[in-house]
């Protein structure tokens, strides 16, 4: 493994680092989103990383400055989340702006800390890793509390030909290591990467690897699980899918792991027209209220353009903080409706996972399962899985199996998602091809902006 | 009249430039594809142009390699497709769609070194390709008959 050729001898010890948190003063990303949870708020945060380490700290102070978030990410660069050290530091070298994250690795772990003091929210480190173990090490050195990531959900979106076994393999290190810290006093927050592909992700199939991610975690000792869900774009699909989070850890998990929800603010093709970008943003924020949800992750009305900057990235934080007004509380959902997605969603996710934790190996039944399709996600970038799922949206928007390929459903869940398509006339667009291209410019439709490329 | 493999079947070679993960738009291309009745063969994500040339030797009767590139590192990823291209190691045309180029700024010129590398038909409109395929049929076809 590339990751070997580091010096890992020049990290401190756990007990070391463990030590050092505790003198840092700031609560851990836990102790956050507990008091969220308990204060009936949403804890926000926004993605945010460049190469540059004094860039970095000035870009933390200034959204902590202006917008107050509750967590603060480094979001890490491709060469990192590859193991690719030397391209990053050859990178780094030459010009840090050419990097698309921070690289902590090559900065290294007491840089980590200089960022880690500059600020007072705890720090989460965001990736995409299918082996983040140097990064993870690396991380826990910083005094940083919260880490992303999973064994399917940063391997088959991200990577072409990676084994699942290896990212498997790898993540149940990390989880390892958590419990180790866990023990030690320290509880890391891991948080799952639910949005997988981020387009047209039918609820459950975000649900169910994240059940699978968690269960593999808390059997390793993490104690401290963020299930995050990406917006579909149907209001009340979507707070069904995060109230769905609780019932599935009291479901699945042992009673003495946390769980929060987490919800990722809209990650397919957003509107162009700011006003209309923060039109999402702020309907966004409003499902993570009424759904219940320990913490947001935003987006900004630069989200068609590319990576944002710091003025958008302060405007999306104290946007989507509106939606934790008093004031707001008089907004109601179709009760009815959320309970009826919520039986459905459960339905399937018990359909999905059931079989795989009965299994013997967790792990090896994991692979075997996509490799079969009894898994599978769509769209997926790696070749172990299958992509026979076929997302589309019905007519009232919500995201159903146009075809669920070899994933174990019943006939009644394949009839409740075959009729659900079929209503008001059916799905918009023509072909499937037709179709679900208009089902991913969904918003764009909704603000009559033309589906053009944006150049 | 047919000019298409064994079994009837026209092939494309389909998949993403090497530095890019968005599959996303390339799944959706070739399920229309395969709708349509052709044999994709999907490279899918990060496909570097040694792996396109791999894959036409496996599939020689392929009409097309159609690469997306999503990233605006197209230049940067293809280029390595002269020196293929010189060896005989991909004879058929070679099709590139999507965000060519960094910045929002789009110049003729960014295209213009795509062309100079071998890239024969530069494309923004992925509906279009059926037709594109069968105007390249078309173009082989006529040369081969002169």
């Amino acid at each position: 493994m590339t990751g070997a050729a580091l010096p890992a001898a020049d990290l401190p010890s756990f007990a070391e680092s463990v030590a050092y948190v505790r003198a840092l003063g700031k609560p851990s990303a836990a102790d956050v989103l507990r008091a969220a949870e308990a204060a009936g708020r949403v804890a926000l945060q926004p993605r945010c990383g460049v190469g540059s380490h004094a860039q970095m700290m000035t870009l933390l102070q200034d959204l902590e400055q202006h917008a107050r978030p509750d967590v603060l990410t480094l979001t890490i660069d491709s060469h990192t989340r590859l193991k690719r050290f030397d391209q990053a530091r050859a990178a780094l070298e030459r010009n840090p702006a050419d990097l698309n994250g921070y690289p902590l690795v090559t900065h290294g772990w007491r840089r980590g800390r200089e960022l880690n003091e500059a600020v007072s929210a705890p720090l989460e480190v965001r990736h995409g890793s299918p082996d983040a173990r140097l990064l993870f090490t690396t991380s826990v050195a910083a005094g940083i509390t919260s880490f992303e990531g999973g064994g399917i959900s940063y391997n088959l979106p991200y990577s072409k030909a990676v084994p699942l076994s290896e990212s498997l393999a790898a993540w149940r290190e990390v989880d390892a290591m958590c419990g180790d810290l866990a023990g030690r006093g320290l509880v890391i927050d891991r948080e799952l990467f639910g949005t997988l592909t981020a387009v047209l992700v039918p609820p459950s199939v975000s649900l169910a690897v994240s059940v699978l991610e968690a269960v593999a975690a808390a059997r390793e000792g993490v104690r401290c699980v963020s299930v995050a869900y990406p917006q579909g774009g149907h209001f009340e699909q979507d707070v069904a899918a995060l109230r769905a989070i609780p019932a599935l850890a009291a479901r699945y998990l042992p009673a003495d792991v946390e769980v929060h929800a987490v919800l990722h603010e809209f990650m397919g093709v957003f509107p162009r027209e700011r006003s209309n970008a923060e039109d999402l943003i702020l309907y966004g924020a409003l499902v993570a209220r009424l759904g219940g949800a320990a913490k947001l992750i935003t987006k900004t009305y630069q989200e068609a353009y590319g990576i944002p900057d710091t003025r958008a990235g302060i405007d999306g934080l104290l946007l989507a903080s509106r939606a934790n007004s008093p004031l707001l509380g008089f907004i109601k959902v179709d009760e009815e409706r959320v309970g009826w997605e919520l039986e459905w969603i459960l339905r399937e996710v018990a359909e999905i996972v059931e079989p795989v934790l009965c299994a013997a190996d967790l792990y090896q039944e994991i692979v075997a399962a996509f490799q079969e399709g009894r898994l599978d996600i769509p769209f997926s970038a790696s070749r172990y899985a299958r992509s026979e799922v076929v997302p589309r949206r019905a007519a009232d928007g919500a995201i159903r199996y146009h075809a669920a390929g070899s994933l174990p459903f019943s006939a009644g869940t394949r009839r409740h998602n075959e009729r659900s398509l079929a209503a008001d006339g059916g799905p918009r667009g023509g072909d499937l091809l037709k179709g679900l291209t208009a089902d991913i410019n969904y918003f764009l439709h909704e603000f009559g902006e033309s589906p053009a490329a944006p150049s | 009249m047919r000019h298409d493999n064994d079994h009837g079947t026209r092939t494309v070679i389909l998949g993403v430039a090497a530095s890019d993960s968005h599959v996303v738009a390339n799944q959706l291309i070739a399920l229309g594809l395969r709708a349509q009745g052709w044999h994709v063969v999907n490279l899918g994500a990060c496909t570097s142009v040694a792996e396109f040339a791999a894959a036409y030797a496996d599939h020689p009767r392929a009409e097309a390699v159609v690469i997306g590139s999503l990233n605006g590192h197209a230049y940067e990823d293809l280029r390595d497709l002269p020196a293929v291209r010189a060896d005989g190691l991909l004879d058929c045309p070679v099709v590139l769609g999507g965000n060519l180029s960094v910045g929002s700024y789009k110049d003729s010129a960014d295209l213009e070194r795509l062309y100079a590398l071998g890239v024969d038909v530069i494309m923004s409109d992925p509906e279009a390709l059926p037709a594109t395929l069968d105007g390249l049929r078309a173009r082989t076809t006529t040369a081969g008959a002169s």
